[in-house]
């Protein structure tokens, strides 16, 4: 294994130096060396990170977990050290593999695409440092590490969402991503400190292998004592808040369809395909762990199914593709986490796991990051044909686009779960793990999710590529190799993905150690389960055609939000039922149920941060108020604070 | 064998054989300069080459500990930092007017406050320890006036100087409480005497005073309002020398109290420095928000950093040790950092955020480490402001204050939203066609560079962090 070791170094320091060469050493003229660098450097650390995982599922080991190689980095005290290491498990390969591969086609498609741009070192450089920090992430052996790079991930997010910096709106929608999610990431650092403090490690594998039986002793956390394993759920909770903020759960979502501000090549990769996966990739690392109380596995699961449910409807009312596709993310995002809580099942009133939840979560970060990074690709070649991201000025780019239309369809069917396409399996999968754990409503509301799932990709689909051109910038569009290549390469997995590795998804990606019994097959198997699925989608889809392809279908009106009158005009109207239809999605579910929400987003949402802030503001006026300048009001506060710290000190006296 | 004592003597000498080379040279000569220079460069390194040994004493009441030899490094460095970046204020513009004269009686006086710092931490008993204190203060009131001309610098001085007082007189009275109660100065035998009796009244109305009068040096809430007057109103380099080394000696002061003659009522106190730690950072954070001017905006940062600060000595002797050391060294770096940019900026533009507008256009260099310093001082991984602050808390963690570590890190979203305000100006807003040009010399340059990379690996390569870490502890 000493080749494998060496071998391995190789994935993290060719995306390293290719941000080195390109951050330090290359002049900013040089645009086509800085693409040239990352693609051949990214594209080696791609290779090598297939070869180490084939070599790995190959060779016996999986599901074992390997360390190919730690050194220490820091020593608090002589029992608690954090590492710095590479840790190989079927997820961490996996995530090697997605990484390293959509990097590399993402580099590939950003030549084409920022062609114009004047600092597109700058831009290759950034990328390849998330590239870097992303990997360093996902093969971190213990939480140290991990929170590290998870910073790291976090500063290339910022620096690349803002990266056309002129524009107000990029850099305004930075620096919320960064501050939100530095918010969340504060709980998570809280119970990092927490938790490493109860168990004395870092480790996930400590971690991930302790029993609560040995954590009954009390522990003080300042205001309550409470017992050592509560303590642990606490920190459970905190750790899992820093995934929330991460993978963008509801209501720290508002940064992701903000984050669409920046180039469309990072949306694809940091804003669906890996970044935004990594808070539930830190549940699946630390799974062990969260099924130890089942009380976290509910909180992730409610999250879980809210947030798809919710970002589902919001996805049918939006014009912008981009903004269509950020809110299909976080609906995704909600599919992955609800997955991995409604693994616990109640089994004659005892708590046990169900693993098939664990494995079919996994498998969706798989499938999803394939089909939705070749989305993200195809909407960015849209809005790079058409200079615009609304669908108002599309239409009609199917026959300009024939490859890009051939993997739109490949794409928003594998979204949508149609079989035999790869989001088909591991959607099915999600659904089968609900409805084994008995959380009906959760398996409901989830069918629900992906119907409306495939009702708004293909809204999208039919009104980008169907109809007659709305634009005049459609009339010379043509597709461009260097951004067409990565999407026809992209609609391969997106199409085979699932059916080819179903198999080593359900073998391999079980999650270790697991202290209660895995129940997966004392349940009943749903055989029904997949059928309805599909036709739920199918009916999905077909509405979508109803709506926005039909022949004589009324696309404009369908467009048209300013338009109130068709409410009362509808009885008079030619198209009678048209009109009932249009009625009803206009005045029912968009004016209706989605304004509802947004008005719940707005005011709710928006008014909790907004609330907040004043109150900070306003403390922030009373401290510059008091700053008067009079020396003898300061030497007043002197005295009138020794006096308050008299009574509020706690002093013995 | 007292050659311990080498390095602390030659830092008494220092100031004085500055001040005799500039009699004995030309007007414009670099000798006094070179003098304090080298002189600073070879205390340090004798530091270094001190071995760490067990605690030395000398004549009952000069104390040499690990602690003390890491801070004597520590406020040496600082020193260093401190005259290299006032040099510039004293050298001729094209005007042939520097802004501050008579540089080496300044860099003397410097030198001098640094020796009081030392004086604080070799202390073990209150009259040593007073002394310190004030040698190492009485300085700072003299440089904040520096320019005699300057009528903000006088106000700013006049201020500090009043307070100052009031804040001196409070640790005195603390001072004769303690004597009353245990009888002696020797803070062995006050530790003795806190051990049989640690509730008695006179103990904690000393307690009180002393911290009281402390939180005056050390910016803690309600005893911090001198802090930003004082700071924009003295000139830019006292500015960087108060937040750094005065802020180092008033922790220091603290440290060897809560864990000398008092370390048997720590636990008792402990409610009490939490309260200071979390309103003092809450205060800080709050103040900053809405700043325009640079030293001002400083000077709020710096109060919630001495919050920071002070969560770490809630946690036990050797991670409470550590980790201050390790804080404030890279408190420095970052602290220095700015100021050195900032120093550049204000040097032909006025203090305001404004200035900083295309920064990343015309000085990229400039730019890249005002992002390294500010979000160091905001703790975010992979700089070591967040190695630092992560100890801090890790060593609070060690005693349950997880109420005042929760406070802490969700202030530091707070802190990292006007850091950011400062780096927006810098990197997004269009430069000012009209300002004027700026120019970085050669030590500016250098030193940018060096405090920026020992920013950088101070957190990726660890051996920093370990080193402390060991000689605390082994």
């Amino acid at each position: 294994m000493n080749n494998l070791t060496t071998l391995s170094y190789f994935i993290f320091l060719l995306p390293l130096f290719s941000f080195l060469i390109n951050g330090l050493f290359l002049k900013s003229s040089y645009r086509k060396t800085a693409g040239f660098i990352s693609v051949i450097l990214n594209g080696f650390a791609a290779f090598i990170a297939i070869y180490l995982s084939y070599v790995y599922f190959a060779s016996g080991i999986a599901p074992g977990r390997m360390i190919l190689w730690e050194n220490n980095f820091l020593v608090f005290s002589s029992s608690l050290k954090a590492s710095i290491g590479l840790l190989l498990d079927p997820l961490s390969a996996m995530m090697l593999v997605v990484i390293t591969f959509i990097s590399f086609v993402v580099n590939i498609y950003s030549i084409g695409y920022m062609k114009e741009d004047r600092s597109t070192t700058r831009f290759f450089s950034f990328l390849s440092l998330f590239t870097f920090s992303m990997l360093g992430l996902v093969v971190a052996p213990n939480l140290f590490q991990m929170f590290f790079f998870w910073e790291l991930v976090g500063i290339s997010s910022y620096l690349l969402i803002g990266f056309w910096y002129e524009k107000p709106g990029a850099v305004s929608a930075s620096k919320q991503a960064f501050i939100l999610t530095r918010f969340a990431d504060s709980f998570f650092l809280l119970g990092i400190v927490l938790a490493s403090y109860i168990i004395g490690s870092f480790d996930f594998f400590a971690l991930n292998t302790l029993s609560l039986a040995d954590f009954l002793d009390e522990i003080n956390l300042g205001i309550i004592s409470i017992s050592k394993a509560q303590a642990l759920f606490v920190s459970s909770i905190l750790i899992f808040i820093g995934g929330w903020g991460k993978s963008a759960m509801f209501p720290m979502h508002i940064w992701l369809p903000n984050a669409m501000e920046g180039p469309t090549p990072v949306s694809s990769i940091i804003h669906s395909a890996t970044m935004v996966v990594a808070g539930v990739y830190l549940v699946a690392r630390l799974f062990p762990f969260f099924s130890l109380f089942s009380d976290t596995l509910s909180l992730i699961m409610t999250v879980g199914i809210f947030t798809a449910l919710f970002a589902a409807v919001i996805a049918c009312t939006q014009k912008d593709i981009k903004r269509i596709l950020a809110f299909s993310t976080l609906s995704q995002l909600g599919y992955m986490m609800f997955a991995l809580g409604s693994t616990s099942v109640l089994i004659n009133g005892e708590m046990a796991i169900n693993t098939l939840g664990y494995s079919a979560s996994i498998f969706h970060i798989f499938t999803h990051a394939f089909f939705k990074c070749m989305l993200f690709l195809i909407a960015g070649s849209l809005i790079h044909a058409v200079h615009h991201n609304d669908l108002d000025s599309m239409g009609g780019l199917g026959k300009k686009m024939p490859w890009t239309y051939a993997a739109a369809l490949i794409g928003c069917l594998a979204i949508s779960g149609i079989p035999p396409f790869s989001g088909f399996f591991s959607k099915d999968e999600i659904l089968i793990a609900a409805l084994q754990g008995k959380h009906f409503i959760v398996f409901g509301l989830a069918l629900l999710t992906s119907g409306l799932t495939a009702f708004y990709m293909f809204r999208f689909f039919f009104l980008a590529f169907h109809g007659n051109a709305r634009s005049v910038h459609t009339a010379h569009v043509k597709e461009s190799f260097s951004m067409t290549l990565p999407i026809v390469i992209l609609a391969i997995p997106s199409f085979l993905g699932g059916y080819l590795f179903k198999k080593v998804f359900l073998k391999f990606f079980t999650p270790g150690y697991i202290p209660t019994s895995n129940v997966s097959e004392s349940l009943h198997s749903a055989n029904w389960v997949p059928f309805a699925a599909a036709i739920i989608a199918l009916i999905g889809i077909f509405l979508a055609w109803v709506f926005y392809a039909r022949p004589y279908a009324n696309v404009k009106k369908a467009l048209d939000e300013t338009n109130r009158k068709t409410f009362y005009k509808w009885i008079y109207h030619k198209f009678y039922f048209d009109e009932i239809y249009y009625a009803f999605v206009r005045q029912f579910i968009f004016k209706g149920v989605a304004a509802t929400i947004r008005f719940f987003e707005d005011y709710v949402v928006g008014g909790a941060v907004k609330g907040s802030v004043f109150i900070i503001k306003k403390a922030g006026e009373l401290v510059r108020e008091a700053q008067s300048g009079f020396a003898p009001f300061y030497i007043g506060t002197l005295i009138v604070g020794l006096l308050l710290w008299r009574f509020l000190g706690n002093l013995p006296v | 064998m007292i050659h311990f004592l080498i390095p602390d003597l030659l830092l008494l000498i220092l100031p004085f054989l500055i001040v005799v080379s500039r009699i004995f040279s030309s007007k414009r000569s670099l000798i006094p300069w070179y003098v304090a220079f080298l002189g600073l460069i070879t205390i340090f390194v004798l530091l270094n080459c001190i071995t760490v040994g067990e605690t030395q004493l000398f004549l009952s009441n000069w104390k040499v500990d690990r602690f003390g030899i890491l801070m004597r490094e520590f406020l040496v460095l600082a020193a260093l930092m401190g005259i290299s970046f006032s040099k510039d204020y004293f050298n001729h513009t094209s005007d042939f007017t520097p802004r501050m004269h008579q540089l080496s009686e300044f860099m003397g006086t410097v030198i001098m406050a640094t020796f009081g710092g030392v004086v604080v931490i070799s202390a073990s008993d209150l009259l040593t320890f007073f002394i310190g204190l004030e040698l190492a203060t009485i300085p700072m009131y003299a440089l904040t006036a520096w320019n005699k001309k300057d009528s903000e610098g006088s106000e700013a001085a006049t201020k500090y100087i009043l307070m100052g007082s009031v804040a001196t007189a409070f640790e005195l009275f603390g001072f004769s409480y303690l004597y009353g109660f245990s009888g002696s100065m020797h803070f062995t035998d006050i530790a003795a005497s806190v051990l049989i009796n640690p509730s008695s009244p006179l103990l904690w109305i000393s307690v009180l005073f002393l911290l009281s009068g402390i939180g005056f040096k050390l910016t803690l809430f309600p005893f911090h309002t001198w802090a930003p007057d004082v700071y924009e109103g003295a000139p830019t380099p006292v500015t960087a020398i108060l937040s750094v080394t005065s802020k180092a000696v008033a922790i220091s002061f603290v440290t060897v109290l809560v864990f000398g003659p008092l370390n048997g009522v720590k636990e008792q106190m402990a409610p009490f420095l939490a309260l200071l730690a979390g309103t003092t950072l809450f205060v800080g954070n709050l103040g900053a928000l809405k700043q325009y001017k640079l030293r001002r905006f400083m000077a709020y940062s710096s109060i919630s950093q001495a919050g920071y600060l002070l969560i770490a000595l809630l946690g036990p002797y050797e991670f409470a040790l550590s980790s201050i050391v390790y804080y404030l060294f890279i408190y420095a770096f970052s602290n220095f950092l700015t100021f050195f940019i900032f120093g550049v900026i204000e040097r032909n533009r006025p203090e305001t955020f404004d200035s900083l507008r295309g920064l990343s256009k015309e000085s990229p260099i400039l730019a890249v480490a005002l992002v390294i310093a500010l979000f160091s001082l905001a703790g975010i991984p992979p700089l070591a402001g967040f190695l630092g602050k992560f100890q801090l808390f890790y060593s609070a963690a060690q005693n349950h204050h997880y109420v005042l570590i929760t406070f802490a890190i969700l202030n530091n979203v707070l802190a990292l939203y006007y850091y950011i305000q400062l780096i927006k100006s810098a990197w997004v807003e269009p430069a000012d066609p009209t300002a004027y040009r700026l120019i970085v010399n050669l030590r500016q340059k250098v030193w940018i560079i060096i405090l920026s990379v020992a920013i950088l690996l101070g957190a990726i390569l660890p051996f920093l962090n370990d080193n402390i870490f060991k000689i605390i502890n082994y």
